[in-house]
């Protein structure tokens, strides 16, 4: 294998070497992501190996070392060919992401806490809305990059007629937390490909009131209504989501500056919050590793939306671009909107923390989008056109 | 910087700075947050997850027993198994499921026996003492059979449970209920005056209401044990951090004799039923009646003030307390139309002496020298008792006084008015007192008093009453605070001539009249009456504190005083052949066998205005024995039953007479319990060898 980096300024790469590309991998990318994976996968362990040490429960740990493994696998495959080429594939991926929407819908998917969200196999779920988020991503940046960075409001509306689809069929999933990351992505993804500032303050007011007609509908139900509520007094509340968040933020507060150290929670020992292998493994997180820890995983989070951000400004089209602040976006708002939750500052919804919460699809999808960026970044230096 | 691709316009570099800043800008209030939490409030956190992951579970120690002098068990525990409910399961079911539950959880405890209404079940479910996440026992005492029923229907009583805790257990039924008294919830009154006791109370505790479980409460009681543990969200204990063992209640020791007690509750029962055979009789005062609705009974020895039995009628059923009473008999026991079963008249009820009184008046004139031989009379000088005695210089009120039945003694010294009950002997004294210069009105007050007349004995049960000496000073104050009851505030020679015989506004408890005649008889030591005589370990049986005898006083009694009293007392039950004469009590001693075990007495009898023109007497009667140092002292005191002599003497004849004899009915202790049954299992293996059907036996065992 011949190295060849002579000139940073020659965006070449006449000599069609496949491997070449990977000579221009994001380590620090790969390092930070993996780095969250791992440190999530003990943190799972911790948190539902039980409280006798001769019988530790392994499996979640196996489990979410396997997705992890699957997910690094999947993210060399996304890095794989390149994203140009793949492109034409993107309204394929997308619509049959859909179709997937569509069946969970049916009989076929699973209804887990009120959410019907997934698809069994054996011992395994799949969920679906996880992997639309890239596809989803894919599929705009491939929509919105024909308009070279400038929309008016019938292209506009368009990219929204394609965003009412996978919003919608999440929402009759009654999944809101993923329904508000597709919008986040959304959102992200305009502003990138050039809507106009007045359509996007128009957009956000709709918004504002299309949430303010279903919040006073009585479309949502009771418990729906106390999770996007609670967060804002939790101990004068009676309900299970207010029982959730004190006791996520006893347990992050009671880890104080360095920690109750691995497996020495007393919180998370007892199983006092629930979901805390998923949704809530921040609380886990604050209790054992303190506010060091949660600092050091807040900072691979940063390292990691950095590089997205860097590959987006690098990438020598608008569609590499797009691609890498969708992906950008996803890994912002999922981690704001989790931790977030999970101390206390932004209502339940539900949604897991990438690469860290338990969960084969959220990892698989997360990996998926990093090798997407990396796809982008290693193949900054050849010429679109 | 690495130059950024040319394809992008300016804007877009804007656009993306934009979007980088608002990531940015979404660690600070992350990172902010963080802060409070886990630096700024961390002790506070780290207190409410101790709250959430430490819990203090108190066990229960068993209450020690109550045993008799004997060493036999009166008072034990047994276990009881209760229903509970899950109060914190139950918060999310609704009214009208919660109905439901209860309607099939009392169906079903009814069927199995115990009747049991939804009310019930739902009053003690509702009670405020239970916090949102306590376990409410709801009903008590279920069989087994339920307990396996409940538990494998569970899903059909969700959040139902059961326990077993420990109840009060009463192997000899009612006897002895007064004295043993009974254990209750905590009241929040008494939970508040526990608080701070070494050992521990819970808010659903039981506590001694009344008798020996409420004046040796700190003694019986258990130490609770705790265990601090690690749980987690489902209650399940992880660790076992610090743990104390329960301790179980010390057992008390009684001076009751429950052979004795029992002897005691059944003559004064039998005294009553015979008092009450009586016919009605018309006087000219009105119509005398004879209902005998309730009594009471002592038994002491004079010798230390230890107390043998005490008997009070009506009585109850200390069973019906164990786990809880219902409102319907506890106002049955405390409705006056009962006549308050609850009450222990050995210590509460409040009576007129009557004649039982004299022989301290007889004292007083002793003591004072008013009889003696610089006296008005010598102590065997004669002073005709014509039957009237008309007060000298009478200022007003009755002037006149009567011997009861208008009986005239002739010639009585001291030993014969008290022998024959001469109320015009005593009147004379007392007009002394209350008219000669240089003697205290108040002589007879201050020699019942010194005999504990007018306070408490001091016996170790609670809620005493502490009987009434009237004085000039406190007929004053009774005036004050209630004109209408008297004519007049102003002390009359007439009081002094009525105290002087026990009647007027002198009042006494049973009790007082044994400890002050304990003190008569055994030359004027007064005791504070003991009940109980140790505190022994519930384990070893080794005496924790033993209580000794509490001499209140040595009264000076010197033999002068006392051979004229008791020699006029020891008339009281026998026919004087020296003189031909008999005592008050004779007929009711007749044929008792004096020689082997010499008994003396005293009868008095008090008249009570029941309501206009209905009149009835209490009878009273104090006896002891055997002669000259006797160890049995015993009052009996039956309300609206007439003479003392006639209806109250036989009680204490009949009961001496078991103890002369020794022939007291005995139960048997646990040790001779174990014995019979080995026998019985022997005589069992023996009957079915020899292929004999076991006779069907009944009423064998204990008596």
């Amino acid at each position: 294998m011949k190295v060849r980096s002579s000139s940073k300024k020659l965006n070449l790469n006449p000599s069609g070497d496949p491997w070449s590309p990977w000579l221009h991998i994001d380590i620090a990318l790969v390092l930070s992501s993996i780095a969250l994976a791992i440190t999530g996968a003990f943190m799972v362990y911790s948190a539902t190996r039980g409280n006798n040490p001769e019988l530790y429960d392994r499996s979640y740990l196996n489990r979410q070392l396997l997705f992890v493994g699957f997910g690094v696998a999947a993210m060399i495959g996304a890095a794989y060919v390149p994203y140009r080429r793949i492109r034409e594939l993107a309204p394929m991926i997308f619509w049959s992401g859909m179709v997937l929407l569509i069946l969970v819908l049916t009989p076929i998917g699973v209804e887990r806490n009120g959410t019907r969200a997934w698809f069994e196999f054996g011992s395994f779920q799949l969920q679906p809305s996880e992997l639309c988020k890239i596809a989803y991503i894919f599929m705009m940046a491939n929509y919105l990059e024909r308009f070279n960075g400038r929309l008016d409001i019938r292209q506009l509306g368009n990219a929204l007629l394609i965003a009412v689809v996978p919003i919608g069929l999440i929402l009759l999933q009654t999944d809101v937390g993923t329904a508000l990351v597709f919008i986040a992505i959304t959102m992200g993804m305009l502003l990138i490909a050039g809507a106009q500032g007045k359509h996007i303050l128009l957009l956000t007011l709709v918004g504002i009131f299309l949430a303010t007609v279903v919040w006073s509908s009585g479309l949502l139900q009771d418990y729906q209504q106390d999770r996007l509520t609670s967060f804002i007094d939790p101990e004068s509340s009676q309900t299970e989501a207010a029982y959730q968040q004190t006791q996520a933020q006893i347990a992050i507060g009671s880890g104080g500056l360095t920690g109750q150290g691995f497996g020495q929670g007393q919180q998370t020992r007892g199983e006092f919050v629930p979901e805390q292998h998923t949704d809530f493994i921040f609380s886990v997180i604050g209790e054992e590793l303190g506010f060091v820890g949660a600092l050091i995983v807040l900072g691979l989070f940063a390292i990691l939306m950095w590089r997205c951000m860097r590959a987006a400004r690098k990438s020598p089209d608008l569609l590499g671009t797009l691609i890498s602040c969708g992906v950008m976006t996803l890994f912002a708002f999922q981690m704001f909107q989790s931790v977030g939750m999970t101390l206390g500052i932004m209502p339940i919804t539900g949604i897991p923390i990438p690469f860290v919460s338990y969960g084969g699809s959220s990892a698989i999808s997360s990996f998926v989008g990093i090798g997407l960026v990396l796809n982008v970044h290693m193949r900054r230096y050849q010429v679109v056109r | 910087m690495t130059p950024v691709s040319k394809y992008l316009p300016q804007s877009h570099r804007l656009r993306l700075a934009i979007l980088a800043a608002v990531a940015v800008s979404l660690f600070v209030p992350l990172v902010a947050r963080l802060w409070y939490l886990q630096v700024i409030k961390e002790t506070a956190f780290i207190e409410r997850a101790a709250d959430n992951t430490t819990e203090t579970i108190i066990e229960l120690a068993p209450r020690g027993r109550i045993l008799d002098a004997e060493g036999r068990v009166l008072v034990d525990n047994r276990a009881s198994i209760v229903v509970t409910i899950d109060k914190e399961e139950m918060a999310t079911v609704g009214e009208n499921d919660l109905g439901d539950l209860f309607f099939d959880l009392a169906t079903e405890i009814s069927r199995s026996g115990s009747l049991t209404k939804v009310s019930q079940i739902e009053t003690a479910y509702k009670s405020n003492r239970y916090g949102p996440f306590a376990e409410v026992p709801v009903v008590q005492d279920i069989s087994k059979e339920l307990q396996i029923y409940l538990a494998e229907y569970s899903y059909r009583f969700p959040g139902v449970n059961t326990t077993v805790t420990t109840v009060r257990d009463y192997p000899y039924g009612t006897l002895a209920a007064h004295i043993l008294g009974y254990v209750g919830l905590l009241s929040e009154d008494e939970l508040s005056s526990v608080a701070g006791k070494s050992k521990t109370y819970l808010a659903n505790d039981e506590i001694g209401k009344s008798g020996i479980e409420l004046f040796y409460e700190d003694a019986l009681r258990g130490t609770p044990g705790s265990k601090v543990v690690t749980v987690d969200k489902f209650n399940n204990i992880l660790e076992i951090n610090e743990e104390t063992l329960a301790k179980a209640g010390s057992d008390v020791q009684l001076t009751i004799n429950i052979d004795l007690q029992a002897l005691a509750e059944q003559e004064l029962e039998r005294g009553l039923n015979l008092a009450r055979q009586q016919p009605t009789k018309f006087e000219e005062e009105g119509v005398v009646i004879f209902n005998a609705p309730a009594g009471a009974m002592v038994v002491m020895d004079p010798r230390d003030g230890s107390i043998l039995a005490m008997a009070s009628h009506p009585t109850f059923d200390p069973e019906l307390f164990v786990s809880g009473i219902s409102q319907d008999d506890f106002d049955e026991l405390t409705d006056p139309g009962n006549f308050l079963p609850l009450l222990n008249r050995t210590i509460q009820g409040q009576y007129p002496p009557g004649s039982t009184f004299k022989p301290f008046t007889a004292y007083a004139a002793l003591d004072t020298g008013l009889i003696g031989s610089r006296g008005i009379l010598g102590i065997d000088s004669m002073f005709y008792d014509e039957g009237i005695f008309i007060i000298p210089n009478c200022e007003g009120g009755t002037c006149q006084f009567q011997n009861a039945g208008e009986a005239a003694y002739g010639d009585v010294d001291l030993r014969l008015a008290l022998t024959y009950s001469s109320d015009v002997y005593f009147y004379n004294l007392a007009a002394s007192f209350d008219i000669l210069p240089g003697f205290d009105l108040e002589s007879v007050q201050v020699a019942a008093n010194s005999f504990g007349y007018g306070v408490r004995t001091g016996v170790t049960l609670a809620d005493e009453g502490s009987g009434r000496m009237p004085t000039p000073a406190s007929r004053r104050e009774a005036y004050r605070q209630n004109p209408e009851a008297f004519l007049t505030g102003q002390w009359l020679t007439g009081d002094t001539l009525n105290t002087s015989i026990g009647q007027g506004d002198v009042l006494a408890t049973p009790l007082q009249i044994a400890n002050a005649y304990s003190a008569l008889v055994n030359g004027g030591t007064l005791y504070a009456p003991n009940l109980g005589q140790r505190v022994l370990n519930p384990i070893t049986g080794d005496t924790e504190v033993e209580f000794a005898p509490r001499i209140l006083r040595d009264i000076y009694f010197p033999e002068a005083f006392s051979e004229p009293i008791l020699d006029g007392l020891a008339g009281v039950t026998t026919w004087r052949s020296d003189i031909g004469t008999e005592g008050t009590a004779y007929s009711a001693f007749k044929n008792f066998p004096h020689e082997q075990w010499p008994v003396s007495g005293k009868t008095g009898t008090s008249e009570k205005q029941v309501e206009s023109g209905l009149i009835a007497d209490y009878g009273l009667f104090v006896g002891w024995g055997p002669n000259p140092e006797p160890e049995y002292v015993a009052v009996v005191i039956l309300e609206e039953a007439g003479f003392g002599g006639q209806v109250a003497a036989p009680v204490i004849r009949k009961y001496f007479e078991r103890i002369a004899n020794g022939t007291v009915p005995r139960y048997l202790n646990q040790d001779e319990l174990d014995e019979l049954a080995r026998q019985k299992v022997k005589e069992d293996r023996l009957n079915r060898i020899n292929g004999t059907e076991e006779p069907n036996e009944e009423g064998e065992g204990t008596p």
